[in-house]
């Protein structure tokens, strides 16, 4: 067991202090804000909750954290399953597995603005290799007016970008088994399934849990991505959470960009205090059972 | 540590893994293949060089203007700032994390996470604020700084697990034969958890050259990264092979990288509360 020491607490003031300040006073900010009616930085009126009040009253902010919610889990549907499936593969692929590890990494390197640019130039029915694909394959594509379209185009775009990410957490979670446990499993008869269930699993939950919560949070605020490639549309069919704010903060509604994001900020907490209660009552339960 | 008994061995089983794999390749290969076609194409009407043709004009035009290449430089230098700043930061706190427990830790823990997953939309509107009392506008400082909130908290995950890797019995020995603990960090921990250290800083360079929203906010006029410079490119009549020229670019520093740590990218994610 690690010691107890309080002066622990000196090593982390560093990074504390460039959390506060790159962190913590802008949040204090945000939060002040949010209760002003803000022409120039100047001339501020104090609203009390009138910012909170259209927030909750209006509909279109259910309309757009319900679709926030919708995309996080079809994103989540795909990517996790895939993530993991990916990395059992790679597992029994030899030396091979490095090449397609750093593959996986590739998509990660993209700066986020240019990931819509290469999507969209890939669907262009003129010159993108599978957009002349599609009208080869007589497939009327319309990602602009088609809104089920412009959704398979995001998903698609996002599983590129980020199955990676996950592939290479659970590979890492899967290096971690001793081999001894797979020639136990084989001595017992176990099916491949029973292996998945009992041995794999709950080695790689703990670094999967994380990177369900990484993909959780960052598809849940997409931004950029989905900005660019249909603007929110069409009809406001992908005007998810954070499109909302980009606009309001675009718009140099400055009060109620504010209180959009002490609204979002107070969704992040509510959500990372989920996962760390369920991560250490996990913990907790793994303690309990005598190994 | 060669891990998985390979129990389905038989043809048709190695046949399915054979395609399945390749498919990946293809799903992740097919928009890089696009990207760098265009890049080498020419897509808007020059004279003498018609449209569609093979062309290295895109990649001369980069070297011909004087914005995209600062940019280029500008976006290396507050990457470089951002993974030491992050590095130095994190290390002691991520030593703190594998070695003690104290009043707190788990609380600490919860705010790096909260940080980790905050959007950077939300925050971006005050840090403009803030950093232009501090005149940090403008400048890549102010970037290498604030890209540190998402930074810091996946370099302490990964490094604390590399430094919970390394036996307790360095820290004894070394504070027994009188090590400062700078004089520790330096000369033992440091060399012990290389691998790490290699990770970590792949990961902090990721997610900070991919960044765009805080990059965006934070160069007003001048200091802008490649992402914002790809951004100016946009236009009436977009040049759409220079964009990609440029993406292609931006895309080497991290190919380097990701062959750097290779072996070792996969290591080194596993969680303590």
């Amino acid at each position: 067991m690690k010691p107890e020491d309080n002066r622990a607490w000196l090593f982390l003031v560093p990074a504390l202090a460039i959390l506060a300040f790159a962190g913590v006073v802008p949040l204090v900010a945000v939060f002040n804000y949010s209760f002003f009616d803000i022409f120039t930085l100047d001339s501020a009126f104090w609203i009390g909750g009138d910012w909170y009040q259209q927030i909750v009253g209006s509909q279109r902010f259910y309309a757009s954290l319900g679709r926030s919610l919708l995309f996080s889990f079809i994103v989540l549907s795909v990517q996790m399953p895939l993530g993991i499936g990916i990395a059992l593969l790679l597992r029994r692929t030899g030396r091979a597995s490095i090449v397609f590890l750093m593959l996986l990494a590739v998509p990660l390197v993209v700066p986020w603005n240019m990931i819509p640019t290469m999507w969209l130039s890939l669907i262009d029915p003129e010159s993108g290799l599978v957009g002349r694909a599609l009208v080869w394959m007589g497939l009327d594509f319309d990602y602009k007016f088609n809104a089920v379209h412009t959704w398979i185009v995001l998903v698609a775009m996002d599983s590129w970008h980020w199955t990676g990410l996950v592939a290479v957490l659970a590979y890492a979670g899967l290096s971690g088994i001793p081999s001894a446990y797979y020639r136990a499993a084989a001595i017992d008869g176990a099916s491949r399934y029973q292996v998945f269930r009992y041995i794999e699993l709950p080695k790689i939950a703990d670094v999967m849990f994380m990177a369900l919560l990484l993909r959780f949070m960052d598809s849940f605020m997409i931004y950029i991505e989905a900005f660019r490639i249909n603007a929110g549309g069409p009809n406001n069919a992908t005007t998810f959470l954070s499109l909302d704010l980009g606009e309001a903060i675009n718009g140099f509604s400055y009060g109620s960009a504010a209180a959009h994001s002490v609204v979002y900020f107070l969704m992040v907490l509510t959500i990372a205090w989920t996962f760390r209660t369920a991560m250490l009552r996990r913990q907790e339960g793994l303690t309990e059972v005598p190994a | 540590m060669s891990g998985a008994v390979d129990q389905s061995t038989s043809g048709g089983g190695r046949l399915m893994r054979a395609l399945a794999l390749a498919c990946l390749a293809v799903f992740i290969l097919v928009p890089l293949v696009q990207t760098v076609m265009l890049s080498f194409m020419n897509t808007i009407p020059r004279d003498g060089l018609e449209e569609g043709r093979f062309s290295l004009i895109n990649y001369l035009n980069i070297f011909c203007s004087e914005a995209l290449r600062s940019s280029i430089l500008n976006s290396i230098l507050y990457v470089i700032m951002n993974v030491g700043l992050t590095l130095l930061a994190a290390l002691p706190a991520a030593y703190a994390f594998s070695r003690f427990r104290f009043v707190g830790d788990r609380h600490i823990f919860f705010l790096l996470l909260a940080f980790r997953i905050t959007p950077p939309v939300v925050l971006s509107l005050p840090v403009f604020i803030l950093f232009a009392k501090f005149n940090l506008i403008n400048s890549p400082v102010g970037i290498a700084i604030v890209h540190c909130l998402f930074n810091i908290p996946i370099a302490i995950w990964i490094l604390e697990s590399f430094i919970s890797a390394v036996p307790r019995e360095l820290d004894e020995t070394a504070f027994l034969d009188g090590y400062s603990v700078p004089r520790f960090f330096l000369k033992l921990l440091v060399p012990a958890i290389a691998p790490g250290i290699g990770v970590a800083a792949f990961f902090c360079f990721v997610f900070s050259w991919v960044e765009v929203v805080f990059a965006r906010i934070l160069t007003v006029t001048a200091g802008k990264p490649i992402t914002m410079a790809i951004n100016g490119l946009f236009g009436f009549q977009t040049d759409i092979g220079l964009v990609m020229a440029m993406t292609v670019f931006s895309l080497v520093p991290g190919l380097v990288m990701i062959y750097f740590v290779r072996n070792h990218l996969a290591k080194g994610f596993v969680i303590r509360v």
